[in-house]
């Protein structure tokens, strides 16, 4: 009996609150808001808690590098590139500079494709780190911030001990890496390779960084209000996702084993034995999951690299004053974020003709106004944060 | 014409050795399809398709080749005088050539599929319905290079703010900061261009690029 009148009372109030008129509102996200990982603007029109249509306006951090490029020589262009997905600055020049090299034709030495590859995946443990402390950040929990952010602390320090930067290394050259003596006219040849102790360094590192993934994944992965705010939130069909260009884990994390470190041949990816996390449902939750898991995966790798690093020089001869021969070329690399690749084309000079830069984050929120329709407004912040973009990388 | 000054590069002389590049077959199974010529530059398979069949091929492209991923869509301003950076060596047709990348999601194939458009009124198609990632990089290509596409359901300006004036990536768009202060960090090496005495660097060693 009691029963029954609540039942009544529930459905009386349900029935009020679907008949209740809501406006139709207009509701601008950023472009300051700390969600949108710089300066996003989204211009969410919204009927009570839902957003029917969702429109990105981007541009607010457009620097011009494809024009710049081309009043730059090639070394130049590292130190632009380098700017464009900050957050894994590193793993940024490499597709570039082997875009010049393949015109060039420069074989690079053994060793400096290793330090670029341990590199590239630091790189991605970095980015991969950032994500895992700032997705749950935006879903509520802060406590798995200060984890992962330790440990990217440790990353990023070897990365500036070995580049001297940490956030835009600017370590590659055409032809390897930094050059290997002193530069100016200093008769005395200073050898840099990599730093005294660094190696080591790097797999007690790793070793611990392993252990902090075990504990995101302990803190983050059986919590149960994001699994609430994550399961089934933000579903992305392989098929949409590839219409649109999306890219990296984002791609993965619907269910496609597709990785470029296993096709394209910018690095020796092929010498080292990994694997390729895939998502089940492509929601935010397998976003997040994939990403986890490749975090283990590029510790796999640099732990590889590490015992199998050959010794040798750092750079092929290269002349002083670099001139690229004519030719077009496209090389894509599997970056943290999806698939950043150069269209390059050299008219024979110092600089290239044309630079066509293509960034995966670009492509990964292209796909937001798809991705937000109907869904609620809180969802919008689980979407976007899954989609794990740097405004820098989107607009270029 | 639009691609053979790659096929004269160094790299085809360094592999002098007659043997078809890999992707050889592959390229020639997608311009079969599309009705289009292939051309392999550096790694790079490059098909080209008249502009009127620039829909058709690309949906074939998707449809009956598998390439579902749809990476990026620009151009390149092909212009015989140039406001920044070199000009291109020799004679240049004046031209816009208008680029899009499809790949698989399976095995990395990848093609690029490109069409010429005249200097004056360049328009084509619009790929949005084919993909629907080519809103955003037609709207890019649209700012920046000026080029039209018919069809596109929204083309306005994407990073550049409403009022802005002019294509940036033309050639003939000048870069204002150079003008104000030309090509720094060469000034050790050679001299600056344009300063007059252009050209050879007296300590650049063992120059072997051809200098076309």
């Amino acid at each position: 009996m009691v029963l029954d009148q609540d039942l009544v009372r529930h459905l009386s109030e349900s029935s009020v609150s679907v008949e209740l008129e809501t406006e139709e509102m207009t509701l601008n996200i950023g472009p300051q808001h700390p969600s949108t990982h710089g300066v996003l603007r989204l211009v969410a029109r919204v009927d009570g808690e839902r957003a029917f249509d969702v429109q990105p306006v981007i541009g607010y951090m457009h620097r011009g590098y494809e024009k710049l490029s081309e009043v730059r020589t090639y070394p130049q262009i590292t130190t632009l590139v380098n700017r464009i997905d900050w957050v894994s600055g590193y793993a940024n020049e490499v597709p570039f500079i082997v875009a010049a090299e393949k015109l060039l034709g420069i074989e690079v030495p053994e060793r400096a494709q290793f330090i670029r590859l341990i590199l590239c995946e630091m790189a991605r443990i970095s980015s991969h780190l950032i994500f895992m402390a700032s997705y749950p950040l935006e879903l509520g929990a802060a406590t798995p911030l200060f984890f992962a952010l330790r440990e990217r602390e440790r990353v990023l320090d070897l990365l500036e001990g070995v580049t001297g930067g940490r956030f835009h290394p600017n370590f590659n050259r055409i032809g390897g890496v930094k050059p290997a003596y002193g530069s100016g006219s200093s008769t005395r040849k200073v050898i840099q390779d990599l730093p005294v102790g660094f190696l080591a360094e790097t797999r007690d590192a790793m070793d611990k960084v392993l252990e902090a993934v075990d504990e995101l994944e302990e803190l983050v992965a059986d919590n149960e209000i994001i699994r609430a705010r994550t399961k089934g939130i933000g579903i992305l069909p392989p098929e949409v996702a590839a219409s649109y260009g999306v890219s990296g884990p984002n791609l993965r994390a619907s269910g496609v084993k597709f990785d470029l470190r296993k096709i394209e041949d910018y690095l020796p990816y092929h010498l080292f034995d990994f694997e390729i996390p895939v998502g089940e449902s492509g929601d935010c939750w397998d976003r997040w999951h994939v990403r986890l898991l490749e975090i283990r995966q590029s510790v796999r790798i640099v732990q590889q690299a590490i015992d199998g690093i050959p010794s040798g020089p750092l750079q092929a001869k290269v002349p002083k004053v670099i001139k690229v021969p004519l030719g077009e070329t496209y090389v894509r690399a599997e970056n943290p974020k999806g698939e950043m690749g150069y269209y390059l084309v050299s008219n024979g000079n110092q600089g290239p003709y044309r630079l066509k830069i293509r960034s995966a984050s670009f492509s990964n929120i292209s796909i937001l106004p798809w991705i937000l329709e109907g869904v609620l407004v809180p969802d919008i912040i689980a979407i976007m944060g899954s989609l794990d973009f740097v405004l820098g990388d989107v607009d270029r | 014409m639009t691609s053979s000054p790659s096929d004269t590069g160094t790299a085809t002389e360094a592999v002098e050795t007659p043997t078809v590049h890999p992707l050889q077959e592959y390229a020639d199974r997608v311009a079969e399809a599309v009705e289009g010529t292939a051309t392999i530059t550096f790694d790079t398979v490059k098909v080209e398709v008249p502009a009127d069949r620039w829909v058709p091929a690309l949906t074939t492209a998707r449809d009956d080749l598998g390439l579902v991923f749809f990476s990026w869509l620009s151009a390149v301003d092909w212009a015989s005088e140039v406001e920044v950076g070199d000009p291109f060596p020799g004679e240049v047709e004046d031209r816009f050539e208008v680029l899009a990348m499809v790949g698989d999601i399976s095995e990395g194939r990848r093609v690029i599929f490109f069409t010429t458009l005249p200097k004056d009124s360049p328009s084509i198609a619009s790929l949005v319905e084919v993909f629907a990632g080519a809103n955003w990089h037609e709207r890019e290509a649209y700012e920046m290079f000026g080029i039209d596409f018919e069809g596109h359901p929204n083309l306005i300006h994407l990073y550049l703010p409403d009022a802005f004036q002019g294509n940036p990536l033309r050639k003939s768009f000048p870069l204002l900061s150079r003008e104000v202060k030309p090509w720094p960090g060469t000034v050790d090496v050679e001299a600056m261009p344009g300063s007059g005495d252009e050209e050879e660097p007296a300590d650049g060693p063992s120059e072997d690029n051809p200098e076309a």
